[in-house]
């Protein structure tokens, strides 16, 4: 009797044991974690590439560069659109060429000036921004889509 | 004691008629279809009426599963399962128009065309629904149209106003010139925008043409030559941007409504569900 009991106190105890070991193997839910709360803005990814592709990368990618690293980055996402005035530029350079992609901006500042009928104008992009895609003013009739102004399209 | 005894029987009872029904009879298999059917689960439904339909032959069973394909728009399985009821059935003058609605929802041209002057031809209880189906598609994707009135004869009254003015719409599309809209640009910065409707940056584009050119103006009255041409090549750059633009907003205009054309007839088509009768299988 005494023996059969001995035999139940080794088994709860191999038992209890077992368990709180394998417990333990799962380290990583409690290790030190530095959690960052700061929200994920795909809109700011620049992508600051120097190669030369063409003659114009040569003028346009420096500046551009110099403008993201010293003004843009500084001051803060400001530009309502996606993608952003100056991705714009570089953009529509590389899809059309220098001469058509310059127009193109300047004709993109202006929209950016105005700030009247944004909302019923534009998608939206992400939480705040608006949607305006190179594709739309390349004036190549088939590559325009037209995407409804209330539609939120995802970052 | 008895008590003991009684509750064994009852433990043991259970499980043994549990084991007595058959929920994989046919007559239960067709049960869940159904009620997986009329839950809109059509997937999972489709299985269930073909493990159905290796006991019993149900053409019944066979449209529902053509239907449920029809339903979660896979129209490659759809087609082929409609086609696959034969003529001696009763839904087979409703599987010929709802082969109709997934030729047009598959993009299959001439074979929609061909079936559906057959079935107008054929006078069949359908005929009129796919002389109305086929109306709506000439509509969306000819550019030839046969006369107004002649169009308009198998809709339904409220119908014949709506498709009126998708017709004249369709006739006379409200587009606007994309040469109109840069000449006037160039004329007076903006005016091509306020022109394709874009007021705002139209509005924008004259006040920041205007005062650089009027920047530009006063440095060189006032001798400052290098921040004259600064100016210059500033109001000189949102000028021509604007013509450019201008150009541009006229084909965003026409492209709209070209897009708003096409959205409204789809919308009205699937309102009208492609002009397929009304069934009872979930009353």
């Amino acid at each position: 009797m005494i023996i059969n009991k001995f035999i139940l106190v080794l088994i709860s105890l191999f038992i209890q044991l077992s368990i709180s070991v394998y417990s333990q193997t799962d380290w990583v839910r409690w290790e030190k974690s530095d959690p960052t709360y700061q929200k994920k803005d795909t809109h700011l990814n620049r992508d600051f590439d120097l190669s030369i592709q063409s003659v114009s990368d040569v003028i346009v990618k420096p500046l551009i560069n110099a403008y993201w690293f010293f003004v843009s980055d500084v001051d803060g996402a400001n530009c309502p659109f996606h993608p952003s005035c100056s991705s714009f530029l570089v953009q529509s350079i590389k899809e059309t060429n220098p001469f058509k992609g310059t127009l193109m901006f300047f004709d993109r500042f202006t929209r950016d000036t105005n700030v009247f009928g944004r909302l019923e104008h534009y998608p939206r992009y992400g939480t705040n921004h608006f949607y305006d895609p190179i594709s739309l003013y390349t004036l190549d009739k088939e590559k325009i889509k037209i995407i409804p102004t209330n539609t939120f399209i995802n970052e | 004691m008895s008590n003991k005894i009684f509750f064994l029987l009852v433990v043991i009872l259970f499980p043994i008629y549990g084991q007595q029904i058959d929920i994989h009879s046919p007559k239960n298999i067709k049960k869940f279809a159904d009620f997986l059917f009329c839950d809109k689960d059509y997937l999972r439904a489709i299985d269930e009426y073909k493990k159905y339909l290796q006991v019993v032959e149900d053409d019944t069973a066979n449209y529902k599963i053509a239907l449920g394909y029809s339903l979660i728009n896979d129209q490659s399985n759809a087609l082929q399962e409609f086609s696959s009821i034969n003529n001696s059935s009763a839904l087979y003058e409703q599987s010929r128009i709802e082969v109709l609605k997934s030729l047009s929802l598959s993009k299959s041209d001439s074979a929609f065309y061909l079936l559906a002057n057959n079935l107008i031809n054929s006078k069949s209880q359908f005929s009129n629904n796919a002389q109305r189906l086929l109306n709506t598609s000439i509509l969306l994707n000819e550019n030839e149209l046969p006369d107004k009135n002649k169009f308009l004869i198998p809709f339904e009254s409220d119908d014949k106003l709506l498709l009126g003015n998708y017709y004249d719409l369709k006739i006379n599309p409200p587009y606007k010139s994309e040469t109109v809209a840069g000449i006037l640009s160039a004329i007076i910065p903006g005016s091509g925008k306020i022109y394709t409707e874009d007021y705002g940056d139209g509005i924008t584009a004259f006040l920041l043409t205007g005062l650089f050119t009027y920047l530009a103006y006063t440095n060189f009255e006032n001798d400052h030559q290098t921040r004259g041409w600064i100016f210059i090549a500033l109001g000189a750059g949102f000028y021509t941007g604007n013509v450019y633009g201008s150009v541009a907003s006229a084909q965003i205009f026409n492209a709209k409504v070209n897009f708003n054309f096409e959205n409204g007839l789809k919308l009205f088509l699937e309102d009208k569900n492609y002009f397929t009768p009304a069934y009872d299988f979930c009353k």
